[in-house]
């Protein structure tokens, strides 16, 4: 155990050489072309800034996104939900559309950090940062969101669930593109949905567990038609349950089956201790009883209440 | 007071042959004008409009930034050092090494075991190894990387327990137990044999970091009369002083230190002012020029003191009506690297003394016994934390006492009213209370306010999921005022000008508590004037007699009294001159709203200020100086019998809250806090220390710990070092009542620290009655609470 | 490094100076513009004293490249009392309900109710701990702030 020289002596600079402001996304990549992976993107420096101060980044110079037109905003698109590259956090939380048709974003953004984080972050860049703790990641994947990738050489579009690929890393590059755009589908009406979360204080502090579902029911038969069940920090990455969603196809809405999936998200799982946030047994009866409490919530609100 | 008749006038003179104390801070029978009064603060409009300067925002033109190269082992010897590729950097002016300090290499507030620089080894992670002053902070942060440093690693010590074995590496020469001390009280093992019930029990508390807001720095200047000052925030700036003279190897009075108003200290700034000061002054020394050594939030994480961990091996024996025979405790209380301000200085000084004098709780029990062990560890090392040992053995006795009291089957409230200190009543160190204790009447006015008895019979689940439950809790509580050693003594000036205007010397600091605002309104209450009359003169030891540092709760109280007796020597001339003014004789005039009149004809007056012109022009004395030290106190090394302290503050906290078994997460629903304050001189700043005291006691429950791995911090911000927000915080309700203190001015006795105290056991108690879970190695946040319901085997049923 | 021409609203009033590219906003007003009303605490918005408002917003400015703000509107705590020394409603009523301590998160707490108290008519007190969730204070328990805010919201209406 010791630290690394940074971990023990500091300084209050950012040791970066230019901090540019491109109006267009093709300047944006001629620049980032240009520094040919010594610059990268930065949208509200949230993240990005406390990084380069603590020298767990190293870049020559900062591209800052915030000045792309068409990249704001929050809109319907027939039943699609699709939100802007630049959308902050407090918009997200703040919007009605959200609110009603997706609400555990709203939730989730709600979540992190403070107000004044909130009013600069981007969804996106919570996206980007690649923490399996990050609270947009968890509410998103439930919702089977995706992202659209912009660079120089186009346009890609991936889920969620292929977004993220290891702690700290995604599919992003953000040295050379850009999220421009999620995008899901808006909660039906045989949808429910939930969104929990522990923490050890109530505001600015990163999440020891968050738990996202979404549940399709079939009222007539009392059973569920599919799932999609989302945690973090349970792994590398923000982890979909997939196993637990699968068992969970065509289930009885009961007691039972509800038990069972908790047992099973909580195998699907794999915490890691730490020594400041905590225990990887603690977090394990957590996953449990969030499951249970996030699946009948997320019922009830579908209509179909576990009785 | 003996009385003098003055032949010529027939006026009579008062004069004072011998004091009595019991009179002398009486409040007058007209009541008060000033003091007592909730008077806004004198710095508020500053601190609103962002306009008063703290120490990072002074100018920094003219200054080289220095910059401290640490240890990155908590235990290694220094084998070669050399820093001439750092020396060699453009805009470096000075690297300096052991060698470099021209004076004592060593500083500490009690004792001077802390190296300014290391030399030959390094006691903790974060210990200074070199020092830089730079042109910029950005070359004085690349020069650090440029020192080449080889170390030995030495095997470390992380547990107290294993600092005092035979075989235990050495830290300091003189070997790792800094101080054992214990305390003999009647026949422990007489108490025990006559118990009904014995419990005994481990409580365990972590490191706590004060996490003012405001980050550590420090000024050191050159003055062109060769003398240094030092200036920046710091709760004592006659001990950062006298520290700062012997590292530079001048005496006394060529240094000067000056105070800054602080954003926060709550001890914390009583020893990093001296850490920082020395440095600062040692590369001000060699460079010739200013030095500014200011700290990143990371850096007052890593190396400023902390609270004293400890571990309590308590045991309690009681007959079973609840009467307390016997109390039994061992401290082991880990020092950490160096002795900062937990050794001894006798009778009383140091936190481990006085969290061994507080061990027992505030509770009348015949047989006491205590051993307490203070020992060095390769930690972070502990200093001053607002309770200063006290905090943590409250922790201990207050759920040991719930805890009897349940295996009792008693009401919490009832034992603790069976067995709590009252007029008369002997204390753990054999103290008898002879005046000012109003515990009870803390308890009895909490549970009140609080509704304890209703609250008390709806424990329980409050949903239907059966998922929470509510539960309430004590906390009692009492703490002293002034540091009970022989030197805690308190000097001040007052000057009075002959436009009635008046300067204030006092070496008391401000650091948010108000003594900036409550010791000039001491001081125009006893002048008789306004307090926008009286300018409070910034604390520069060139300027204001020795005060002792602003710790203990002691300001108030001590520094008041001088105050006082200050302003009654000036006041002496002024009533001298009004007399001869108004022909009436002094011991009939009053000063009161800037006027003295006659208590027999009130319009019969003239102005404060006319008096203090006629002074001046019949060279009558303007100036006061008060000096006043307590009574005596005494502490037998033997046997910790003795009077540490000559008065306490007594509270009684309650807390409500909600445990969501399933999780362990608290919410706090209700909380009362009650203190007896003796008098408030000012009762909303007095309010005011008690939700903040309330907040911090309430962090050191749920969330705050210094997680220390192998001698590393692993929480160095406050993005992981957690304390409360304002969604974390209840509407704290504060009830203040005055048992008079006949040695505190009007009546009061000290505040700042009791309200941090009893707070976290009101908490843990209630946690323990709402889920059946006690937690016993703090923090209780959602884990540590979850661990203790599975412990006691999952929540109560009903 | 080359310096880049920043153009901005400061407190109403127009400026424009040259900067270095990794000047952070929280340097930049208090080291080149003598504004040191806006503190720092953690440089990590972690604590909030840094909270200035960004074209209305509060933002942690710690975290702030100055050179985001070009073109925008900047206010901090030194724009909120008139030039004739009138204090802000809710400066006044942090005198009187004694929501002031040390001081050092006092502009950060201001910041963050000017900015609800400009949206918000009459923010309940859960509102109004919201609004300040993002400033950490170690000395007053968070309630006179609390208490001055509501005070404030109503004296304004």
């Amino acid at each position: 155990m010791s630290y690394a020289f940074k971990d023990y002596q500091w300084s209050k600079d950012i040791a970066i050489k230019e901090y540019l402001l491109p109006r267009s996304l093709a300047e944006a990549f001629e620049i980032l072309a240009k520094y040919n992976g010594k610059a990268q993107v930065i949208a509200g420096g949230t993240d990005v800034i406390p990084r380069l101060r603590h020298r767990d980044l190293e870049v020559e110079a900062l591209v800052d996104i915030t000045h792309l037109p068409d990249m704001s905003g929050i809109r319907e698109e027939a039943d699609k939900i699709v939100i802007g590259g630049l959308t902050t956090h407090r918009q997200i939380a703040a919007s009605p559309l959200i609110r009603e048709k997706a609400g555990i974003l709203a939730d989730g953004a709600g979540c992190l950090g403070s107000p004044q984080i909130r009013n600069i972050a981007t969804v996106a860049g919570n996206l980007v940062s690649g923490h399996p703790a990050a609270d947009t990641s968890t509410p998103l994947l439930a919702l089977n969101a995706s992202v659209t990738i912009t660079s120089q050489e186009g346009e890609r579009v991936i889920p969620l669930t292929e977004f993220f690929l290891d702690k700290g890393k995604t599919a992003l590059d953000c040295r050379r593109e850009i999220l421009t755009q999620i995008r899901f589908a808006a909660l039906k009406k045989n949808q429910g949905s939930s969104h929990l979360r522990l923490s050890k204080r109530r505001s600015l502090t990163v999440a020891v567990l968050i738990f996202a579902a979404v549940v399709e029911v079939d009222h007539t038969q009392n059973m569920i038609k599919a799932a999609q069940i989302a945690l973090g920090p349970v792994a590398p990455i923000p982890l979909r349950a997939t196993k637990t969603e699968a068992a969970l196809r065509g289930a009885p809405i009961n007691n039972e089956t509800i038990e069972r999936a908790a047992e099973s998200v909580c195998r699907e799982s794999n915490p890691i201790a730490d020594p400041v946030w905590g225990s990887a047994e603690y977090k394990e009866e957590i996953i449990k009883v969030f499951t249970k409490r996030g699946l009948k919530k997320a019922l009830k609100q579908a209509g179909t209440p576990v009785e | 007071m003996k009385e003098k008749t003055d032949k010529k006038k027939k006026v009579k003179i008062l004069t004072k042959e011998k004091v009595d104390l019991q009179q002398l801070f009486k409040v007058p029978s007209m009541g008060l004008a000033v003091a007592g009064q909730s008077v806004a603060r004198t710095d508020a409009r500053q601190k609103v409009m962002g306009t008063l300067k703290f120490g990072a925002d002074y100018a920094q033109e003219k200054f080289l930034h220095g910059k401290i190269l640490r240890s990155p082992h908590p235990h290694a010897l220094i084998k070669s050092i050399n820093t001439e590729k750092a020396k060699s950097m453009p805009g470096v002016m000075a690297v300096l090494t052991a060698e470099d300090v021209p004076g004592r290499n060593g500083f500490g507030a009690i004792i001077p075991d802390q190296p300014v620089i290391c030399s030959d080894k390094v006691r903790f992670v974060g210990d200074g190894v070199a020092l830089v002053a730079a042109e910029t902070e950005q070359i004085a942060q690349q020069a650090l990387e440029r020192i080449e440093v080889e170390y030995e690693i030495l095997p470390a010590i992380f547990d107290p327990r294993d600092a005092i074995k035979e075989d235990a590496p050495k830290i300091h020469d003189k070997g790792n137990l800094l101080s054992y001390n214990k305390l003999r009280k009647g026949d422990v093992s007489k108490g025990f044999a006559e118990a009904d019930t014995i419990l005994k029990r481990t409580y365990q508390v972590p490191f706590l970091d004060h996490a003012y807001l405001e980050p550590d720095m420090c000024m050191a200047i050159p003055q062109p009369d060769g003398t240094m000052l030092v200036e920046g925030p710091m709760q004592a700036p006659f001990t950062t002083r006298r520290n700062v003279n012997a590292v530079l190897g001048v005496p006394i009075n060529k240094v000067r230190v000056r105070q800054v108003p602080m954003g926060g200290g709550f001890g914390g700034k009583e020893d990093s002012p001296i850490d920082l000061g020395a440095r600062a002054a040692v590369l001000a020394w060699h460079t010739g020029k200013p030095v500014r050594l200011a700290l990143e939030r990371e850096e007052v994480m890593l190396q400023t003191c902390k609270r004293h961990p400890m571990i309590m091996e308590i045991r309690i024996g009681a007959k079973k009506d609840g009467t307390l025979l016997a109390f039994e405790g061992v401290i082991y209380d880990e020092q950490g690297a160096y002795a900062s301000l937990g050794p001894i200085i006798p009778p009383a000084g140091g936190s481990h003394i006085h969290a061994m004098i507080m061990m027992a709780g505030p509770y009348e029990i015949p047989n006491v016994k205590v051993d307490a062990y203070l020992c060095y560890t390769n930690n972070p090392y502990g200093g001053a934390m607002r309770g200063f040992g006290a905090p943590q053995v409250h922790i201990a006795h207050e759920q040991l006492i719930d805890e009897l009291a349940e295996e009792l089957g008693m009401n919490p409230i009832d034992i603790r009213r069976k067995n709590g200190l009252k007029q008369g009543s002997a204390t753990a160190t054999g103290q008898v209370l002879d005046q000012s204790v109003g515990l009870i009447d803390t308890l009895d006015a909490c549970a009140k306010a609080f509704n304890w008895d209703e609250k008390y019979r709806q424990t329980g689940y409050i949903d239907k999921a059966r998922s929470k439950r509510r539960g309430v809790g004590i906390g009692m509580g009492w703490y002293r005022t002034s540091i009970g050693i022989n030197a805690d003594g308190c000097g001040a000036n007052v000057h009075v000008h002959e436009d009635g205007s008046v300067l204030l010397f006092s070496g008391i600091t401000e650091m948010g508590q108000g003594s900036f605002t409550v010791l000039p309104q001491i001081c125009a209450e006893e002048l008789g004037v306004r307090l926008e009359d009286i300018r409070y003169v910034v604390p520069d030891t060139d300027i204001v007699p020795e005060s002792g540092p602003t710790v203990g709760s002691r300001s108030t109280t001590l520094m008041g009294n001088a105050i006082i007796l200050a302003a009654r020597q000036v006041k002496e001339s002024i009533l001298a001159a009004a007399s001869e003014m108004l022909d009436v004789p002094a011991d009939r005039l009053v000063a009161k709203d800037r006027l003295i009149y006659d208590t027999e004809n009130s319009v019969n007056s003239v102005t404060f200020k006319d008096a203090a012109l006629k002074c001046m022009q019949t060279g009558r004395r303007l100036i006061g100086q008060g000096w006043w030290t307590p009574p005596k106190p005494s502490l037998d090394p033997e046997t910790g019998q003795g009077n540490p302290y000559f008065v306490y503050t007594f509270s009684t906290h309650m807390a409500e809250v909600i445990v969501d078994v399933e999780t362990g997460e608290v919410d706090i629903t209700d909380f009362v806090a009650a203190f007896d304050i003796g008098r408030a001189i000012n009762p909303r700043l007095i309010e005011g220390q008690i939700e903040g005291g309330v907040a911090m006691g309430l962090g050191y429950a749920l969330m705050e710990n210094v997680v220390v791995d192998q001698g590393y911090i692993q929480n160095k911000s406050l993005r992981n070092y957690l304390i409360p927000t304002s969604l974390d915080v209840p509407d704290t309700r504060s009830i203040i009542l005055e048992v008079e203190n006949k040695y505190g001015p009007y009546g009061a006795k000290g505040i700042g620290e009791m309200p941090n105290i009893p707070a976290t056991p009101a908490v843990l108690n209630a946690i323990a009655n709402a889920c059946g879970g006690r937690v016993r190695s703090l923090p209780a946040d959602p884990e540590g609470v979850f661990r203790a319901i599975r412990e006691a085997g999952g929540p109560p049923d009903k | 490094m080359n310096h880049v021409e920043l153009s901005f609203k400061l407190n109403g009033q127009d400026i424009s100076i040259q900067i270095l590219p990794n000047t952070l906003l929280v340097d930049l007003l208090r080291d080149r513009l003598g504004l040191t009303g806006t503190k720092t605490g953690c440089r990590q918005g972690e604590c909030g004293v840094c909270t200035v408002l960004l074209d209305g917003d509060p933002v942690n400015s710690c975290l702030l490249p100055a050179v985001k703000v070009a073109g925008r509107s900047v206010t901090t705590i030194e724009g909120l009392a008139t030039e004739d020394g009138r204090l802000d409603i809710i400066q006044e009523r942090f005198i009187s309900e004694g929501a002031v301590q040390c001081g050092f998160c006092t502009p950060g707490m201001i910041m963050n109710a000017k900015a609800l108290l400009d949206r918000e008519a009459s923010p309940s007190e859960t509102d109004i701990k919201k609004a300040i969730s993002g400033v950490l204070c170690r000395c007053t328990g968070y309630r006179k702030i609390v208490q001055a805010v509501k005070s404030a919201s109503e004296a304004k209406e």
